[in-house]
């Protein structure tokens, strides 16, 4: 979680390399892209490439469009098993020859899944370049698909669940709130399936999806590190050439409507000694044009460690280790979310102290200074997000996924030094929640607070050990 | 999984290059390592500042020799507990004030504890450099505890330890894992501290440990990013000199004994997979053993290639998911192993499966390609782990405190690329043994009675 103080330890795990001319003098957070290269290749690959030589490293994103939004309904968690078995054997090698292709050469390559897209992520020594496009070509486009393989990827993302359920709640909070804030949509659908529905994936809907989305029109390709461009450009294109585009359609997701008044999902985690609740409504998308005046707002309210919420809930009263708040950007609006725990008896105190400081948050917005700390902040931190190859490469095919230009990022300091107060308050009333309007989850002891949270709305109550993110 | 483990990941990044890869990793070759600069005040504290202008911020991280080694009982958790309140009040700002200001100036901090160190972590835009000098002097002289914050930040730090502990599996089978393991020695203690401690932390005893332990000579400050060393220099003569050099902290002198015969522990709570770790009393940060027992562990259970992985996960499918973390610390700390067993699979088998293997790399050591594997795996992570000015603090801050000078940090890799086969066998042998460990397992109760004694109070 954002802005925590504590044990957690930092992780030095950075990717990568630096955006050069980025003087101080340019002003705070005045970050530019560097220049790149774009191809598309006549079966409609894109690729960008972003040549870097601080070290010997070189690392790669692939996305491919589709996601887990193509996902059967009640086979949810399909594109997402196709995600881990595709790297369970590809091209010449088997799962374990795979396996240990990548790691002899110190390199990471790392199968992901989203509602929009899956991909791949990679980093290798720079020696090691054309390896790391002959795995990550072997797994787009020659995928063993093994039926034992497939059999184990699924047995392993149930009980990885069930493991998830017996540790910190705070993993799967986002979850159980999504499956509550968006049930009928698809964007409460879980990216990763649930146990029910893992177990009703079959091998055919698996290969169906790859056989429809992982085709040449719906990749982009991002390499950023140290490598020679001509030669890449050439690997690129014989690799990954012979991908033939889509004939399938998109999944297709129509903008969810805002949740009206409150609805409230009790998670029965027996023996919990804290609850963890979670508060959201429809957000706003990836491109929203009010999308930085979005987060200056968030930023104040629940991005940062003196936010709002932070200050009431922890600085202030000790209730909790942290709250937070934030948007969650898909094409379409995501959640707009506030998350806390807090001690089984204070479940009501620190609810309530969260929605009135929603509340305060509407009627009173904030004054010039705060806004001026929070475009301090903002200006501050964002260069460190461009830091590395990984942060770079992900970024670039972000942009390139959204239609977004690099101006999202040259002009990122432009766009939150303009925002000014009345940008401030519309953007308050458009997308930030009514304290009367939320999709409420909250995981705990379901006897110690049954009846006490009966006031926020209807109270629907599941078990943690069922097997779906969803109440039936 | 434990307060030590991420750690680890910077000592197995920067570790093992061979001889040709080493000379690549000298400083001169990373940008601005020739020009990292050193300088100790007159009271002792000591500056260490790499110059690194690809993005116009900075790194500070303060690194204090403090940690819940430095504590006995009735005050466990006070250490990680002060962290917190290093954040909440000096004498000339309000509680809050330093958080704010930062913020306001387009700063971030962190902090944390660890058995060893408390380590503060400023990220800021190299133009408000000096206000954060301004700030950090000003907690290391004035800190001070306003009443009701030290009773609201108690609030915080118990539900911090709600949910890193109490509230999560792992959590609570390494706590009793490392209070079963030591007997002797305070690394038996948890870092956020026993619930009665939590309770019962006085201002008196904060009050001491400031005193003792935040005194300029027990700390080191790293400064990483877009700066010169000079101007870094002028800020701390004018910020920190005045602060006056205190007594040594008393040392930690007790030493763990051998262990005598294995001990195993059951915990009983509401599972669906069962965990299983063990423990082995292995080395202390800088000792050669410590390098040797990483390289050992890697090639046991780092990826999906790795021994453990391949028996346990991929062909036995007797766990979901197997692991190991190396504790480096000043004194010797533990050698992990762990799996995440399937609901309803037997935790039996895989302490078998774990078993057998330990007693293969044994007896016939590593192959020369785990050994190949191993190093290029380091070379790949000590060129990741010093790539953003935040891993370079951190990489510095590790080899001066742990290894008492950060040049070291360079000379790593020469150091893995001297471990033999043999070693590895040997350490294998040598401290993976049963007697020499501590067993955990934690379950489903068998029956309800087993349910309300296992409950965390």
């Amino acid at each position: 979680m954002n802005g925590l103080k504590g044990l957690v330890i930092a992780s030095a795990a950075g990717l990568g390399l630096l955006l050069g001319g980025t003087a101080a003098a340019a002003g705070q957070g005045e970050v530019k892209l560097p220049a790149f290269e774009q191809t598309t290749l006549p079966n409609g690959t894109r690729i960008a490439l972003v040549p870097k030589r601080d070290t010997p490293l070189v690392d790669m994103v692939v996305l491919v469009r589709g996601g887990s939004l193509a996902d059967a309904p009640g086979r949810e968690g399909t594109a997402s098993l196709l995600a881990e078995v595709m790297q369970k054997g590809a091209g010449k090698r088997d799962a374990t020859q795979f396996a240990e292709a990548i790691e002899s050469a110190g390199g990471a390559l790392a199968v992901f899944t989203g509602a929009e897209s899956l991909g791949v992520t990679a980093s290798f020594l720079a020696r090691d370049t054309g390896l790391m496009i002959e795995l990550a070509s072997d797994v787009l486009l020659r995928p063993g698909l093994a039926p034992a393989e497939f059999d184990k990827a699924r047995t392993l993302a149930i009980q990885s669940i069930a493991a998830a359920k017996d540790s910190d709640p705070r993993a799967l909070l986002g979850e159980y709130g999504d499956a509550w804030l968006f049930r009928g949509h698809p964007y409460g659908r879980p990216v990763d399936g649930d146990e029910q529905s893992l177990a009703a994936v079959t091998l055919d809907d698996v290969k169906r999806h790859y056989a429809e989305h992982v085709r040449g029109d719906r990749l982009i390709i991002v390499v950023v590190g140290d490598f020679e461009p001509q030669s890449v450009k050439g690997q690129l294109e014989a690799a990954f050439g012979p991908l033939q585009p889509s004939s399938a359609a998109m999944p297709a997701v129509q903008p969810a409507s805002r949740v009206e008044g409150r609805r409230v999902l009790l998670v029965d985690k027996p023996g919990a000694t804290q609850t963890y609740f979670w508060l959201g409504n429809v957000g706003a998308s990836r491109t929203d044009p009010a999308r930085t005046a979005q987060s200056l707002v968030n930023t104040v309210f629940g991005g940062r460690f003196t936010s709002m919420l932070n200050t009431e809930l922890r600085i202030k009263s000790g209730l909790t280790y942290g709250a937070v708040s934030g948007f969650d950007r898909l094409s379409e609006p995501g959640a707009f979310s506030i998350a806390s725990f807090t001690e089984t008896g204070t479940t009501v105190q620190a609810i309530d102290l969260a929605l009135e400081t929603l509340d305060r948050l509407h009627a009173d917005g904030f004054d010039a200074p705060m806004l001026e700390s929070a475009k301090s902040y903002m200006l501050g931190q964002f260069p460190p997000t461009l830091e590395t190859n990984g942060q770079l490469a992900a970024r670039i095919a972000d942009l390139l996924f959204h239609g977004l230009g690099s101006d999202d990022v040259d002009r990122f300091a432009a766009r939150v030094s303009a925002v000014d107060g009345a940008a401030v308050r519309q953007t308050i009333k458009t997308a930030f929640p009514s304290s009367g309007d939320l999709a409420i989850v909250l995981i705990g002891d379901a006897a110690l607070i049954r009846e006490q949270v009966g006031k926020y709305g209807p109270v629907t109550e599941m078990r943690i050990t069922d097997p779906r993110f969803a109440p039936k | 999984m434990n307060h030590v483990a991420c750690w680890l990941s910077l000592g197995i990044l920067t570790a093992g290059a061979s001889l040709a890869q080493a000379a690549q990793a000298a400083p001169g070759t990373l940008p601005g390592a020739d020009q990292i600069v050193s300088r100790t005040l007159p009271n002792g504290l000591e500056v260490v500042v790499w110059p690194d202008h690809d993005i116009p911020n900075v790194a500070m991280y303060t690194w204090y020799r403090v940690g819940s080694r430095n504590e006995r009982p009735g005050i466990t958790g006070i250490s990680h507990y002060f962290e917190h309140m290093m954040f909440n009040g000096t004498k000339t700002r309000p509680p809050g004030e330093f958080d704010r200001v930062m913020e306001a100036n387009g700063g971030r901090n962190n902090a944390y504890t660890s058995p060893d160190v408390t380590v503060y972590q400023n990220w800021f835009p190299a133009s408000t450099t000096e206000l954060i000098f301004d700030l950090e002097s000003d907690r290391m002289h004035n800190l001070d505890f306003d009443p009701k914050v030290v009773e609201s930040e108690r609030g915080v730090v118990y539900s911090e330890r709600r949910a890193a502990i109490d509230n999560d599996n792992f959590g609570t089978l390494d706590e009793q894992m490392r209070a079963t393991a030591y007997i002797a020695h305070p690394y038996q203690i948890p870092v956020i501290g026993w619930p009665s401690d939590i309770e019962g932390w006085k201002a008196t005893d904060l009050e001491a440990y400031y005193r003792q332990y935040y005194a300029p000579n027990n700390a080191v400050m790293f400064v990483v990013g877009d700066v010169e060393p000079e101007a870094v220099f002028r800020l701390a003569d004018r910020y920190l000199a005045g602060l006056e050099a205190q007594p040594a902290p008393t040392p930690v002198t007790t030493k763990e004994p051998p262990q005598l015969g294995e001990r195993r522990i059951s915990i009983r709570r509401d599972a669906q997979t069962p965990l299983l770790a063990m423990a082995w009393h292995a080395a202390a940060a800088p000792d050669r053993e410590t390098r040797v027992m990483e390289v050992l562990l890697s090639i046991l259970g780092d990826g999906n290639s790795s021994r453990l992985h391949q028996r346990l996960v991929e062909q036995e499918r007797a766990a979901v998911q197997v692991g190991t973390s190396l504790d480096q610390g000043f004194d010797p700390g533990l050698a992990w192993i762990y799996a995440v067993v399937p609901p309803g699979g037997e935790v039996g088998k895989a302490e078998k499966l774990i078993d057998e293997e330990i007693a293969r790399i044994a007896r016939d050591g590593p192959t020369p390609a785990e050994l190949a594997k191993a190093r290029n795996q380091a070379l790949a992570g000590f060129w990741r782990g010093l790539q953003t000015i935040s891993g370079k603090a951190q990489a510095l801050g590790t080899y001066e405190v742990f290894h008492g000078d950060y040049r070291k940090l360079f000379e790593a890799p020469a150091v893995y690329e001297s471990i033999t086969a043999d070693d590895v066998k040997q350490a294998a042998a040598a401290v993976l043994r049963p007697a020499n460990r501590t067993v955990g397992v934690l379950e489903a109760p068998a029956t309800t009675a087993d349910a309300s004694a296992g409950e965390t109070p």
